[in-house]
Order: structure tokens, then C-alpha cells, then sequence
């Protein structure tokens, strides 16, 4: 990876959603920070999976990355065309937007709801090829679903193109999804919780298809997960690199095994407690977080956003945005902790007025 | 790889003797135009009085019809059989199987109650979390002031802010927050049985494992007893004390968390282990388990798991295995229970017992 210029880069990414206000509702309303301030360039056949709770715009930014959700602040690149600009025609669009669409595809979290149920699974991935290849012949077309099929493991393939989405099981039409999006030939696919709703038994078949089909089709991964050892499985077979999002900002990314094995903000090292080990002796330990509900996205804390949940947190944090800092190679994390001569290793502790602090979501 | 030497967690010997729900041979059958669906299996289960006993079970292995076999929920056209006792604290047996509606109805939610998974669909959109305690509260005849102080203590012991949340209405609160309050209601009659199928699966991993502690600190402070029905062994295996593992409608191997998770014995829960994507491993043996669960109209004869065993022989194929003992309190469904250990070797080592533990 990263060798050449990249497939994707983002620069300063932010999207920020307005909340929908009725008519006769003129109060200005906090906008939902859900990406902000987020760099992140992916390369060809670079894997890079996103971590972190639900809220924290994982999503938002994959969706981004591939051209589905338009940033309100920053840029978007498709092998250096502004996404964006060709959309709208503005400038000299080099790579027609028609064009990006089909390089970046998406797999969605709900295999079950993103596939048509009235249609036959042979009627479902014929269509982007009628849209995208309208010279190829009905013959060729059907040919060429059968072997997709074949090709994850959906034998015979004759059998599975006449079923409807209702007769396949949950890895299944994961599966189908999974052709669908290849059938473009796309440089780059964003798979959103693609393996987070199949049992845990079952992750680690549909994430070595995914891997086998990457190496075989050249294809890039945005890998979205809550499950930091889904996503060290998927990014370390891939040699990709695992990124952490917390509120919108993106606070640590590095390569998978380098991230897991060490971890560099206090973030991170939350999620590592969150991921359950199969070691005997255990019993749940007490979250090592101040407290367990996510801020409000509307009004996220000043300074480090971490700060009111951060175990580590200081009074500089309060006040201070940490910078990035570069902790090894190809690895960055956004915490004052990483600089041995910041004013943080004076500052005084945070203290909670009381337990009362431990409750509710909000941080007033 | 693993040795013998097992520690189970509590030095007192298995007793039997005071089991707070008490399975035997509990069946559940369907007619269905393809035939016979069996989706419970002649299933033995004792629950003991203040123990949290996780039930482990990929989707379609019986594990939410056990569930609701427990109290005697199983929907039609689906026929129970079998025998199923709770054991009230004072007070004789009840033979679950033989109430009357009313008796049901004041058995659930009084000293059984239920969460499932999805806290949306539980509660009515159209009320607010406070209404939703009061009718819970007033529909079984309880004192409504004491009851709201309860049920505010309760909220508070699940880190939710009282007045807040019960002025809330469902859309308002977070998935994680929804979950959390849906438990709070189902503990405010003061049951002594908490039955949760996939509490927390539609959750992000932070708030499921910070739930997983919440519950444990309810289970000491209200005397509970918990038994939690999952897919995901590794979650579960962080909460209970004991483990019943479901493969094709039956629990195929039973024991403490620990041997289970040091020694198991079917072929089927060291797989399971194995498939498992956790974040010690290494990468290259982390591997699925070959071939696809068994149909409930269908299930293999013999040993139900012996065309997907690596050490199936001709005995698997003609005769169902009985329980073997493993140890005290650890028995499996199978008969090469010796052999496992060492055709399927885990990929964790599990002989190094966890010193650190972060504070």
C-alpha cells in the first residue's frame, strides 16, 4: 500500500447535518457534527477499517470516502478529481462523476434490506450490468452472475439465481451484496458493519471471502466496525491500517497489529477493554471510562472531545484540541500524552464533582 | 495446551440441591408442511439460585425457543413438552406447565421476567419510559409510589439520570440507553429470575461490555438470578459463572465458564472457540467451521454435529452420544470427549492465567 498517488483523499473533511426545523421555527438550531476535520488518504488495494461507537461518524465519513454523502466542509478526491466538482460541472472534470459512482460502491450493514424482495437473485445483479455495460448480450450477462456467484461460494450457482432474497440465509444475501457491488468492477468498496450482523461464528468465512475476492479483483476496502477484533482481522490479513473515531474526529489510525498491540490513545485502549477475550479468570471489570453514554454530537465538549469520558484526562484538555502527533511509522494519534514536554504532564487531574457525574449521556 | 488443572471459581463443590428452575426434557415441536420441525430437543437444564448461566448458540440452534420454553411462552403453532419446575424462595414447587392463565401471567414479570433484544420494539413508542413503569407496576397490583422509587434507584444503578429518562419517550434515548431502561422495568416487580435473550446485540461493543458490568452489580445488590442467551460466546463467557452450549436444538456440552473455556470437550465448542475473531490469536489460526448448521426438519442422525466433526467414525453415524461426565460439574454430548484437546487444538494458549488485568 501506499506506494503512488492515492485512489481517495480527503482533506479536512466535515459534514455537519442541520437538524430539520417546522416552518414557523426560526431558532437556530446547533448543527450534528457527525465528521469534522478528518484527513485521510486510501491508496489502491489499501484496506483501511474504522472503528468506534455507535454515533462517532464512522459511517458518515465511508460514505464520504466514496461519494454518497457530500462533505459540507473540505474535499473529497477520486484519483485527484474533486468529487464534488464533476458532480456539479464545475472547473475541468477529468474523471466524469458518472464514472466515480461506479469505482466506489457500498455494502450495507442489512444484507436483507438492501436487496429487492420481489426479484430473483439472477434479476438483482443482472441490472447494474444492463445499466453499466448495455453492449454486452443477455447471454454474457447471465454467464457472467453465475460465475460471481460460483466464485463466493453460492454452489450451485444455477440454483441460488432463481431464489428470491427470503430463501437465503443472512451470509448469503451478504454474499449477493457482496457480488452486486463486484459486478462494477469498483477500485474501491465501502463494506458498513458488513459482517456485524452474522453470528460471530460466522464472521471470519465472509471476511476471508472478502479478502480472497480483494486480492483477486484489486479492489480497496473501507472496512466500517464496532468490533475492534473484526477489524483487526480484516486490516491485518490485508496489511491495512485500523482508524479510531471518536465524535467526529478521527483520534489515532495506524497499522492493524502495530494499533492493536500498541495502543497509543486512552480512547483506544477503552475499545481494546470493550473487546471481550476468551481467557478463563475473567469476570467484567468496571468500564474504565468516567462515563458510559457518548456526548451529545450537537454539542460536543470543548477541547480534546474525549475529555469527560477520558480516564487520563487532565484540565489542559479542557481547554486544548491536541494536534497530531506521528507515534511510529504511518501511526498518528491526537492526545497530548504523546509529547513527553507538553504542558499536560503539569496540569492538574480532572476531578468529577461526585458520582452524580457517572450518569445520563450529556455533558453540561 | 490445556491441562486439568482446573480452578473453578468458587471453592464450594456443585450442589444441586437448591436450583431455582429446574428442565427436564423439554421438547418443542412444529408441524409444518415439509414435515416435523423439531426446534427443541429433549433439552435437561437446572438453574441454580443466584448464578449467572450464559446459553451459547449460533442462529437457528434453539436458544430463544429455550427461552421461551422457560416460561411457557413458545408461540403457536409450536406445541411444549416436557416438565419445567421454578422453586420459589419459600413456598412449594410450581409446575410451570400447569397454571392457569392468570397464574402465568403473575409468574412472568413477578418471579420470571423477560428482556429480548431490539429495546425499540418492546416499548410502546406512544408512552413515555414513565408510563411504561407505571402500567407495568398497576397491572399487577403493586404499591405505584414504592414502586417508582424502586424503579428510580434502579435506573440510577444503570447509570441513567431518573427524572430524565422517565420523562423521556423511547425515540428520545439512545439504543444503549433504551436497552438499559428496558432492564430497569423488567426488575422493578422484583423478580428472582432475569431470562435476557441477546440483550445487547444491536449495540456497539462499549456499551454492551459496559451493560455486562452494570448487570453484575444488579445481580449482587438484588440477589438475581440471571441467565443469559447469546450468540457470542466471548461476550457471555466475560459474565457467567456456568455455560450450556446449544448445537442443533440441543445443549451439546455443559460446565463452569472456566473449563469450558480452558478444557471443553465437544468437538463442536473448541470449533466455536476457534472461529471466534478476538484480539490474541494469531491471525493465521483463526479459522470457520466447515459446513452449515442442520435443518430442524432434518437433523442428522447419530451425533447431530457428526458430518461437520473431524472425528466422526461409524459410532457417531448410528448411535446419539449420552453425557459424558468431564469432570464434577462439566459433562459433554459426545463420544471422543478424551480426543478433542487434541484434534482441535485451541489458538489461544489457554494455560496462562490472566495476571494483569488493567486496572
Amino acid at each position: 500500500m501506499s506506494d503512488g498517488d492515492p485512489l481517495v483523499s480527503m482533506n479536512e473533511v466535515e459534514v455537519h447535518f442541520e437538524e430539520e426545523s417546522g416552518i414557523f421555527d426560526f431558532s437556530d438550531t446547533d448543527p450534528v457534527r457527525a465528521v469534522d476535520g478528518v484527513d485521510l488518504d486510501i491508496y489502491e488495494e489499501d484496506v483501511v477499517a474504522l472503528v468506534g461507537e455507535s454515533g462517532c461518524g464512522k459511517t458518515t465519513l465511508g460514505k464520504t470516502a466514496i461519494g454518497l454523502q457530500r462533505p459540507t466542509g473540505g474535499s473529497v478526491e477520486y484519483r485527484g478529481q474533486d468529487i464534488w466538482d464533476a458532480k456539479d460541472g464545475k472547473g475541468d472534470v477529468e474523471i466524469p462523476y458518472k464514472d466515480i459512482r461506479r469505482s466506489l460502491q457500498i455494502i450495507h450493514q442489512d444484507p436483507g434490506s438492501s436487496l429487492n424482495p420481489n426479484r430473483r437473485v439472477m434479476k438483482i445483479l443482472e441490472s447494474p450490468l444492463k445499466r453499466w455495460q448495455k453492449q454486452m448480450s443477455a447471454g454474457d450477462r447471465r454467464g457472467q452472475v453465475l460465475a460471481m456467484l460460483e466464485e463466493v461460494g453460492m454452489t450451485p450457482p444455477d440454483d441460488y439465481a432463481g431464489r428470491y432474497p427470503h430463501q437465503l440465509s443472512g451470509g448469503e444475501k451478504q454474499r449477493v451484496a457482496l457480488v452486486r457491488a463486484l459486478l462494477m468492477d469498483p477500485d474501491m468498496i465501502l463494506a458498513d458493519e458488513a459482517v456485524s450482523a452474522l453470528d460471530v461464528s460466522l464472521r471470519v468465512e465472509m471476511m476471508d471471502l472478502m479478502l480472497d475476492l480483494q486480492e483477486k479483483f484489486d479492489t480497496s476496502f473501507v472496512f466500517v466496525s464496532h468490533d475492534l477484533s473484526n477489524a483487526r482481522y480484516f486490516a491485518a490479513h490485508s496489511g491495512g491500517r485500523i482508524g479510531v473515531m471518536y465524535l467526529g474526529e478521527l483520534v489515532e489510525i495506524g497499522p492493524a497489529e502495530e494499533l492493536i498491540n500498541n495502543p497509543q490513545h486512552p480512547y483506544t485502549k477503552v475499545l481494546r477493554w470493550a473487546t471481550p477475550d476468551l481467557k478463563p479468570g475473567g469476570g467484567a471489570t468496571e468500564p474504565p471510562v468516567r462515563r458510559i453514554d457518548i456526548p451529545d454530537p450537537q454539542n460536543p465538549p470543548p477541547g480534546c472531545r474525549f475529555h469527560t469520558r477520558c480516564p487520563e484526562a487532565r484540565e489542559v484538555c479542557m481547554e486544548q484540541t491536541p494536534p497530531e502527533y506521528e507515534t511510529a511509522e504511518l501511526h498518528y494519534t491526537k492526545c497530548f500524552r504523546e509529547d513527553d514536554t507538553h504542558a499536560y504532564w503539569s496540569s492538574p487531574t480532572v476531578e468529577d464533582e461526585s458520582d452524580e457525574a457517572l450518569l445520563g449521556g450529556e455533558a453540561d | 495446551m490445556s491441562t486439568n488443572d482446573t480452578q473453578p471459581r468458587s471453592a464450594e463443590p456443585y450442589s444441586p440441591t437448591d436450583p431455582i428452575l429446574e428442565i427436564r426434557n423439554a421438547e418443542v415441536v412444529f408441524e409444518m408442511s415439509r414435515g416435523v420441525s423439531r426446534v427443541l430437543d429433549n433439552v435437561d437444564l437446572d438453574i441454580e439460585r443466584e448464578e449467572i448461566l450464559g446459553i451459547v448458540g449460533e442462529s437457528g440452534s434453539g436458544k430463544s425457543m429455550l427461552a421461551s420454553a422457560m416460561l411457557d411462552a413458545v408461540v403457536d403453532p409450536g406445541v411444549l413438552s416436557g416438565q419445567i419446575t421454578y422453586y420459589p424462595q419459600d413456598g412449594e414447587p410450581v409446575n410451570v406447565l400447569g397454571l392457569s392463565d392468570d397464574e402465568l401471567r403473575k409468574l412472568r414479570w413477578e418471579e420470571i421476567s423477560m428482556v429480548f433484544q431490539g429495546a425499540m420494539s418492546s416499548f410502546n413508542p406512544t408512552m413515555s419510559i414513565k408510563g411504561h413503569f407505571v402500567e407495568t407496576l398497576e397491572a399487577h397490583d403493586y404499591d405505584r409510589q414504592e414502586g417508582m422509587e424502586r424503579a428510580r434507584q434502579l435506573l440510577s444503578d444503570l447509570y441513567l439520570e431518573p427524572d430524565r429518562v422517565l420523562k423521556s419517550y423511547p425515540h428520545e434515548l439512545s439504543g444503549g440507553m433504551r436497552q438499559r431502561a428496558l432492564i430497569a422495568l423488567s426488575v422493578v416487580l422484583e423478580p428472582d429470575l432475569l431470562v435476557m435473550d441477546e440483550p445487547t446485540a444491536a449495540l456497539d461493543l462499549l456499551m454492551q461490555r459496559s451493560i455486562l458490568s452494570l448487570l453484575e452489580g444488579l445481580k449482587e445488590k438484588y440477589d438475581l438470578t440471571m441467565v443469559f442467551i447469546t450468540h457470542d460466546l466471548p461476550l457471555v463467557a466475560e459474565l457467567a459463572t456456568r455455560m450450556s452450549v446449544m448445537y442443533a436444538f440441543e445443549i451439546v456440552e455443559k460446565g463452569p465458564t472456566d473449563d469450558i473455556l480452558r478444557n471443553a470437550a465437544h468437538p463442536y465448542t473448541r470449533a466455536l472457540l476457534n472461529s471466534t475473531p478476538n484480539l490474541d490469536a494469531p491471525l493465521s489460526e483463526m479459522t470457520s467451521i466447515e459446513g452449515s448448521a442442520p435443518d430442524p426438519v432434518n437433523v442428522p442422525e447419530g451425533c447431530s454435529y457428526h458430518p461437520r466433526c473431524p472425528l466422526a467414525d461409524e459410532q457417531c453415524v448410528a448411535e446419539s452420544p449420552d453425557y459424558h461426565q468431564i469432570s464434577e460439574q462439566h459433562a459433554a454430548e459426545c463420544f471422543h470427549w478424551e480426543d478433542a484437546a487434541e484434534a482441535i487444538p485451541f489458538n489461544i494458549d489457554q494455560t496462562v492465567i490472566e495476571e494483569e488485568e488493567a486496572p
